[in-house]
């Protein structure tokens, strides 16, 4: 291990001082340079920072897991000097501006980011790449993500609340109302997912409320609630902006003895996916984190090796129901 | 009281525990900046110092008014939702109608100013409980904020505005530059004018107070108005850094200003309380985010290691300074 890492900063030196070498009428700026070989700031070392949006929400912790296990990996095989672990940014734009300073300081090359806020975490995508450092962006992109970032990796939102909208329209023909279990307005993905939702949905379906629960499973059972005791049988399904909410609200529906309401949400939680598998819950659509991640990485590891990056690595949602998932869910 | 009794280090007991009383907190700053720096040597080249400065600039400011209400023997929970207010007001003011910035932080400063007189007005003339009106205030607060912002983030890309946070005065970043002005001008207040002595008068010793002719209710309402004049410089600071304004910022930062204070050798009964104290403090709280992330700790750790330091700190001044009391 300490022999390739030796062999990995030699390496690393070596094709530096090429670099340097072969644009001798530059002096050795640090940063910008396009140095191949990934010491993209030219201190001998391959150093990656990864900074999460939080560390305790199910969807990015299933990110965080990933990355720490693949750039680990990375790192034992040498492809990489050292990364900075999971960089806790708590739900909170302010902290990870503050962590882009850290991870200036550290002296990395590369930072896989995933923005708590579109535009809020912004500055800290813009400081990382005015410092010379190389950002990509995972999962949800912040405003100047298409202008500065090296690549985004992510899915498209539109395209999830298409998927849940299609299947409603497969399954209840008859339409009906229906209630809407927001996540936080003005996050990206709530209000792309309910463009999605709008653009398909079939003309028979009724909104009846939508109602801005946060992400919140606690806060969709509420709403839940007061949809089936206000509507009670016209009420056909719940479309929910993520699986805490649709699998919160599947479970007070089927309590009520109203299993036919189909409840159905982005993400594909263990929670969610055990539901299904068991039989209580219809569908949801997955959100590939893991696959996400590991375009992120996989675009590191071909820039290192000089290869060309596309701006944005789009994951596909999947939609996941009975059928099907043996296929996804994981231990 | 013996009179040639132990030495520890080489020094006199009573000194060395006088010493650690008032320096102790600074000891451990010190040590851990040594042991950081000696696993990750780049932890101490300036530029990592002065990006630490940098960060606590919005916790430190946070963290002075906090302390004034504790050394009153009170509590200000609304400091987080302040943040928010001061940014949704900077939104609308510069993002939507393109006021003039400084105006329009002179209007945010006046706004968080008067809800921490409400504050102090409630707590101090009405005898309220700090704890229950700021928890409630709070909750106001943070309520006219989504008001004012409609739930919506508005960008603030302006570059005049982002320079509060991000512009440099002879190479210094301007948030240290703040916050130094605020330091300063704290340690006087509180160490050298009347106001101060009567903070501490209050905090120590309320019924002496008043025998003593200090006017309570002017005093306590003061401490609460500076709270929400600095959490709104604060807020300015926070919206520039981010460049976006929003109603959900801040939230859970009363954490870290307390913990900050409580570092920093401010006792809740009241009373106690050192600027300096403060200062070491929030920079503690910033080398622990800054340092662990240098050396690489899961971010769960992190929180525990902070709890553990912080009640660890607590306990080693209990102890120092159970005998010089």
């Amino acid at each position: 291990m300490k022999l390739k890492k030796v062999l990995g900063i030699a390496l690393a030196t070596t094709v530096l001082l090429g670099v340097t070498a072969c644009s001798s009428s530059e002096p050795a700026k640090t940063g910008n340079s396009d140095a191949a070989g990934g010491d993209v700031n030219g201190d001998g070392e391959i150093i990656i920072g990864y900074i999460a949006k939080n560390t305790t929400d199910p969807q990015p912790s299933t990110i965080n897991s990933s990355a720490s296990e693949q750039l680990d990996k990375l790192k034992a095989d040498g492809v990489i000097d050292d990364w900075t672990g999971i960089m806790d940014g708590l739900s909170d734009a302010n902290k990870q501006v503050d962590l882009a300073q850290d991870c200036i300081a550290q002296g990395c090359d590369y930072v896989i980011i995933t923005p708590a806020e579109a535009v809020a975490s912004d500055p800290a995508i813009t400081n990382l790449v005015d410092a010379g450092v190389k950002v990509v962006v995972v999962n949800a992109k912040t405003d100047s993500t298409d202008d500065v970032a090296m690549t985004f990796c992510g899915s498209d939102d539109v395209y999830a609340g298409e998927l849940m909208a299609e299947y409603l329209n497969e399954k209840l023909p008859d339409g009906g109302k229906y209630l809407h279990c927001q996540g936080v307005i003005g996050n990206s993905a709530q209000i792309q997912r309910a463009e999605g939702i709008t653009n398909k949905l079939n003309d028979n379906f009724e909104c009846i409320a939508e109602v801005p629960c946060e992400w919140s499973g606690e806060k969709a059972v509420n709403a839940t609630h007061d949809a089936l005791a206000q509507y009670g049988k016209d009420l056909t399904a719940v479309i929910c902006d993520n699986d805490d909410m649709s699998a919160a609200a599947q479970l007070t529906c089927n309590e009520s003895g109203r299993e036919d309401i189909i409840c159905i949400g982005v993400d594909g939680n263990a929670g969610a996916m055990g539901m299904i598998q068991e039989g209580t819950l219809d569908a949801t659509v997955l959100q590939d984190s893991i696959g996400q991640i590991t375009a992120a990485i996989d675009a590191i590891v071909a820039d290192i090796n000089g290869e060309t990056v596309e701006k944005e690595y789009l994951v596909p949602f999947v939609i996941v129901t009975a059928e099907n998932v043996d296929e996804y869910a994981t231990e | 009281m013996a009179s040639n009794e132990k030495k520890i280090l080489g020094v006199k007991e009573d000194t060395f525990r006088m010493m650690m009383g008032k320096y102790g907190i600074g000891i451990i700053l010190i040590g851990m900046v040594i042991v950081i720096s000696i696993i990750k040597p780049r932890f101490i080249q300036p530029s990592n110092l002065l990006n630490i400065l940098t960060q606590i600039s919005i916790n430190g400011l946070i963290a002075y008014g906090m302390c004034l209400a504790i050394t009153t023997g009170g509590i200000d929970l609304t400091v987080g939702a302040q943040l928010a207010l001061v940014s949704c007001i900077l939104g609308q003011l510069v993002g939507e109608m393109g006021m003039n910035i400084g105006l329009a932080c002179l209007i945010g400063l006046l706004a968080t100013t008067a809800f921490g007189l409400l504050n102090g007005i409630l707590i101090a003339k009405f005898n309220m409980f700090p704890f229950v009106v700021t928890l409630s205030t709070q909750l106001i607060v943070r309520g006219i904020a989504q008001v004012i912002s409609d739930g919506q983030a508005v960008s603030l890309a302006n570059a005049n505005f982002k320079a509060i946070y991000s512009d440099r005065f002879a190479g210094i970043p301007l948030p240290i530059i703040y916050l130094a002005v605020v330091v300063i001008i704290m340690y006087i207040l509180m160490h050298w004018t009347k106001f101060g002595r009567y903070v501490y008068a209050v905090g120590g010793n309320v019924n002496a107070a008043i025998a003593s002719g200090v006017n309570v209710v002017k005093t306590k309402t003061l401490c609460y108005t500076i709270v929400g004049l600095l959490s709104g410089m604060a807020g300015i600071i926070f919206t520039s850094k981010t460049g976006a304004a929003q109603s959900n910022i801040g939230v859970g930062y009363e954490t870290d200003a307390i913990a900050a204070c409580v570092l920093g050798g401010t006792s809740f009964a009241g009373g106690i309380s050192t600027a300096s104290g403060v200062l070491l403090g929030s920079i503690i709280i910033g080398c622990i985010y800054n340092g662990m992330n240098f050396l690489g700790i899961d971010s769960y750790y992190q929180s525990m290691a902070k709890g553990i330091i912080i009640i660890c700190a607590v306990l080693l001044d209990m102890v120092m300074n159970r005998k010089n009391r």
